[in-house]
């Protein structure tokens, strides 16, 4: 295992050598819109170029994952999982085209998930140049309908519908290199739609203001006594409503998730929200409908599982520091059909889900050449061992 | 009016993907081939460019010789940007100094036939923020597949459906549509075919660039077409479509003076061949006018309309690649 390790700090020179198709691969995918249930000409332009790179398979699951197969050398050895999701939060009147400075890529959805994907594309090139082959066959997907309330149904079917049992899996995101995700939060993400009947009438005199509504919700849900074990927690992430600055508001919607590294704390919550959400409805005679957009459930492996302790030397050896939080991403799905995986970020950047994201270039070459090893370490065994 | 030129040599990029055989015929018949990017302020877009087409036709498919940038003194980070990703790049001042020295695009191009290498030379703008490499090898396809053309120009994002009986209007932009295609109608009916005569990216080879005269601005590419056309013929020249580009959108002052530039070279090309007869000079000046505080100013462009003559009648070019007039 060693050996491989070794060979790391400078497998980031050579992947170097071929940054124009590595960013290439990145810009010409990129730049096509890919909002979630909306991936179809992002997933033609992922076949095109996994053709172009002579993949031994290249086809799409009964759910249109686009799917990349490279032959491995082994007949037994189940093949190894590398995935990004396709989506992205941007809608197709958004402005997709990047700008590419010394050691800079800007745009809409550059650091979700564009660097992510276009290296998932470009691993092919990358082995062919770093001279590896493997054992297991390596299956590069990417996957749809990931985010929001595509809920990772992308993902969920590939997985639910693979024949075979699976190796391990790396998950690839943008951002932000040193991250280190092997555990996933039980969540539920919800939405409170709060509306109030535009007729007038005597029986609304005094009309509800549906924002006042969901304050109302909200301040109960801030009262909820919350454990620290098992550790849990309520994020008010979104809300609208409302029609102009002097009208009382007829309607309103309120997003959030409940987060637990416990299942069972996680629906013990929602019950709560729920009985808050049906209270209020019937005191203030306001219809209020809390509907649920998508669930996980919590699932990890344990630090010192071999997959993350390799990964961390992978991570050292590179000279980066691994920084592990929750992920409720594609990883959690692998994780809880016991497919041991960790997700790893490839460089760093800043504006975050801003049409203005930008990441350097300079730092993605360390950060493929950890996917690398990582991949690697899956080959020579450290998942087959539990 | 020849009207099967249409059919004929019009193409779409999708017939020249097969990049292994557009190498193996390059190779084949032995040519090489330059990109030339010319630039002014383009720091948005350069490296963009470069890096899709150094990856896509020279790492992956042998199909470029070497990529250059030829900039027009621009106060942003173009050139720095366009070396960090390896094009060599030229300050159009640099080349053939010795000269006198003149601004603007026409200048560029003529002056990449000195430095650049090629047998054929692709020119492309360098402010196309969808580039993608068809762009390059379409626009090489027919000059390497065919061997009676010697001269593509692009075409964008309108399609036309030829010989079925629903044909959809086609064309250029605002200046193509309003200027050029008049123009065209009335003195060269056979050249409306080529649908977007003003488009900024096309190739050809040495042989016919050396030998026309390069006007310096923005009548370069109304110049090229009449005079291919005037020396060789239309039967030389194919068009591509290239789908879509997307680019700067310029207001109709600067278009304006777009037309200003075009209708200027092509008067003089018309004058020259002895279509018309003008018998006093054409101003120089285009007078646009602003409204400031209740009182019109006008805003003069000026225009010297300098012209580069065939490089091949440069000693030092032809000394350079050992030709003779």
């Amino acid at each position: 295992m060693d050996s491989y390790l070794d060979n790391l700090p400078a497998f980031v020179d050579t992947i170097k050598s071929i940054k124009e198709t590595i960013i290439t691969n990145i810009v010409l995918i990129g730049q096509v819109p890919s909002p979630t249930f909306k991936e179809k000409r992002r997933t033609s332009i992922f076949m095109e170029r996994l053709a172009e790179f002579n993949v031994d398979e290249c086809t799409t699951d009964g759910y249109r994952n686009p799917i990349g197969i490279i032959k491995g050398t082994s007949k037994t050895k189940p093949p190894i999982f590398v995935v990004a999701h396709l989506d992205t939060i941007w809608g197709t009147e958004i402005d997709h085209y990047y700008t590419i400075k010394e050691n800079s890529i800007t745009g809409a959805g550059i650091m979700d998930n564009s660097i992510g994907v276009g290296v998932l594309v470009s691993l092919p090139d990358i082995f062919r140049k770093l001279n590896l082959s493997f054992e297991s066959d390596i299956v590069l997907a990417g996957v749809i309908q990931s985010l929001g309330k595509g809920n990772l149904r992308g993902i969920r079917h590939l997985l639910k519908t693979w024949a075979t049992p699976i190796r391990g899996a790396v998950c690839i995101e943008s951002n932000e290199l040193g991250r280190l995700n092997y555990y996933a939060d039980g969540m539920t993400r919800c939405e409170i739609d709060c509306n109030i009947s535009a007729i007038n009438g005597w029986e609304h005199k005094f009309k509800p203001n549906a924002i006042l509504i969901l304050n109302e919700v909200i301040n109960q849900i801030l009262k909820l006594r919350l454990p620290q074990k098992p550790r849990s927690r309520v994020i008010i992430g979104k809300m609208s409503g409302g029609f102009k600055h002097g009208m009382i508001a007829n309607d309103a919607r309120l997003g959030f998730e409940i987060q637990s590294n416990s299942d069972k704390m996680v629906k013990s919550i929602f019950n709560n929200i729920k009985d808050i959400v049906e209270g209020i409805s019937h005191e203030y005679e306001v219809e209020l409908k809390l509907k649920t957009l998508s669930n996980i459930r919590a699932a990890r492996i344990k630090f010192n599982h071999p997959l993350v302790k390799s990964t961390v030397d992978v991570m050292k050896k590179l000279g980066l520091t691994p920084v592990s939080e929750p992920s409720e991403s594609e990883l959690s799905i692998f994780l809880s059909r016991k497919i041991p995986a960790v997700t790893l970020g490839i460089t760093r950047g800043e504006n975050y889900q801003q049409t203005n994201a930008m990441v350097e270039i300079e730092p993605m070459f360390k950060g493929i050449a950890q996917i690398i090893g990582v991949i690697m370490a899956i080959d020579s065994g450290v998942c087959d061992e539990e | 009016m020849k009207s099967s030129w249409l059919e004929k040599n019009t193409f779409h990029y999708s017939e020249f993907n097969d990049l292994d055989r557009l190498v193996e015929e390059k190779q084949r018949k032995n040519l090489k081939i330059s990109l030339c990017l010319p630039t002014l302020n383009e720091e948005k877009t350069i490296a963009k460019e470069i890096l899709i087409m150094k990856s896509e036709l020279m790492t992956r498919y042998p199909l470029l010789d070497e990529l250059v940038v030829i900039d027009s003194g621009s106060t942003d980070k173009t050139r720095k940007i366009a070396r960090a990703y390896g094009a060599d790049v030229y300050e159009a001042t640099e080349i053939l100094p010795d000269l006198e020295q003149f601004k603007g695009k026409g200048e560029n191009l003529w002056k990449a036939l000195y430095v650049t290498k090629g047998d054929i030379i692709v020119y492309i703008d360098a402010d196309i923020k969808n580039i993608h490499h068809r762009f390059v090898y379409a626009l090489l396809g027919p000059l390497i597949l065919f061997d009676n053309i010697k001269y593509v120009k692009a075409f964008y994002d309108r399609p036309i459906a030829i010989g079925k009986s629903k044909i959809r209007p086609t064309g250029g932009g605002r200046v193509t549509e309003l200027v050029i295609r008049p123009l065209f109608s009335l003195f060269f009916p056979e050249l409306t075919q080529i649908l977007q005569p003003l488009s900024g990216e096309y190739a050809g080879f040495r042989e016919i660039f050396e030998a026309i005269p390069f006007p310096i601005g923005y009548g370069v590419e109304t110049s090229i077409i009449l005079d291919i056309y005037d020396k060789w013929g239309l039967d030389v020249i194919a068009q591509v479509d290239l789908d879509r580009r997307i680019h700067r959108n310029q207001d109709t002052r600067t278009l304006g003076k777009m037309a200003f530039v075009i209708l200027m070279t092509f008067i003089n090309r018309i004058k020259k061949l002895g279509l018309v007869d003008i018998k006093e000079n054409l101003f120089n000046e285009m007078i646009q006018y602003n409204l400031v505080q209740n009182e019109y100013n006008p805003d003069i462009f000026k225009i010297e309309g300098h012209e580069r003559p065939p490089i091949i009648e440069i000693p030092a070019y032809r000394d350079k690649f050992k030709k003779s007039l």
